[in-house]
């Protein structure tokens, strides 16, 4: 049973992180497939919980060979770009959302899309909290499909990342989530 | 008095841009196991299912699996064997960002507007498929649509939507992205 979003943002920020429900490895090879059925509105996903620092950030620059100094020389980002720190990268943000997604539909479903917006600028010191919530649910060409609300606030609960996301989950007697996923015709 | 409308910023040379696609890039290297790993790390993304060939072959997709949006960031490496633009960038500009000069292949030309100021506008992911190690990716950029929008104060700005969509060397489509941007 996840943390409830407004109960972990009315807590301490060392309190949300002891919240934390990022899997591990064996968490993900074991996890049990989730299916349309067990799903309601109102639900809400797992918290993945986050405390970037400097070396993080330096970690995701270096990884994915982006060299903006706002996100690692702090003189640079201070006073010439005017920021209050080094800035948590908007592409990292970007990348959690699929992930989060996929942990969430695994092992047979399907983390088919999602749109969200930047806003805040995130810095080392702040935790941040990956939050999805389910809105809507239907069934179509007999797979199960559900619709997100997601974000990613801070331990003040300011939204950085407002957006939606559609996955897909198996029918309890269901086929399979065709692969390579092909959505169903309008 | 009538109120004058303002011009708008959505002209026939920017509505010409609609559709307007870049070159198709074959990116550089294939997809490996070691970029992976340094991706995932840093996503902080331990799923056994990029690294455990053995339990990899158990799941539904009967080997490892890389990240979907893993290939957008692969995709814009700098090949090795073209100029350095990080290099050039710098020996230009000591002061550069290290990233608005920096050429990147497969750029689409600018939208003909002179609305200068530049603002991120959201972003879309769509997966299809995961990647697999040893595939080749390509991708492509296109404007799919650019809107006009007013302000409050009734100044129409644009609202900008660069697509792009990678696929492996079968044609089979990973994943297509949409990053927009408001210009003023």
């Amino acid at each position: 049973m996840t943390t409830m979003l407004d109960d972990l943002l009315n807590m301490e920020p060392e309190e949300i992180w002891r919240r934390n429900e990022r899997p591990d490895a064996d968490g993900l090879r074991d996890k049990g497939q989730i299916y349309y059925e067990d799903v309601n509105e109102g639900d809400e996903l797992p918290k993945y919980i986050y405390k970037p620092t400097p070396t993080h950030l330096f970690r995701w620059s270096a990884a994915i060979e982006n060299f903006h100094r706002i996100h690692y020389d702090l003189d640079f980002g201070l006073n010439h770009d005017r920021n209050p720190s080094i800035l948590v990268h908007g592409s990292w943000k970007q990348s959690v959302v699929p992930q989060y997604l996929k942990d969430w539909t695994l092992p047979n479903g399907w983390p088919w899309k999602a749109r969200f917006e930047h806003r805040a600028m995130l810095v080392p010191g702040d935790i941040l909290i990956m939050w999805g919530r389910v809105t809507s649910k239907y069934e179509k060409s007999q797979m199960g499909f559900i619709e997100l609300e997601i974000g990613m606030k801070t331990q003040d609960g300011i939204e950085s990342m407002p957006g939606t996301a559609t996955v897909v989950l198996p029918l309890k007697d269901g086929p399979p989530i065709p692969y390579p996923f092909v959505p169903p015709a309008d | 008095m009538t109120q004058q409308a303002p011009p708008t910023a959505l002209t026939p040379e920017v509505q010409a841009m609609i559709g307007v696609s870049g070159d198709i890039v074959e990116s550089w290297g294939v997809v490996d196991g070691e970029y992976m790993r340094r991706f995932t790390q840093a996503l902080m993304d331990p799923d056994p299912r990029y690294w455990d060939d053995d339990f990899a072959k158990s799941t539904r997709y009967g080997e490892l699996i890389a990240p979907p949006i893993m290939v957008s960031y692969l995709a814009s490496r700098i090949r090795p064997d073209m100029d350095d633009p990080i290099t050039a960038a710098f020996e230009e500009n000591p002061e550069s960002d290290g990233i608005g000069s920096v050429a990147r292949p497969g750029e689409l030309p600018p939208v003909p507007t002179n609305l200068v100021r530049v603002l991120n506008a959201g972003n879309e992911i769509e997966v299809y498929a995961y990647p697999s190690i040893g595939d080749t990716i390509f991708f492509q950029n296109s404007y799919s649509d650019i809107r006009e929008r007013l302000g409050r104060d009734g100044t129409p700005f644009l609202i900008i939507t660069r697509e792009t969509r990678y696929w492996n060397q079968d044609d089979v489509t990973l994943c297509i992205t949409r990053a927009s941007t408001i210009r003023r």
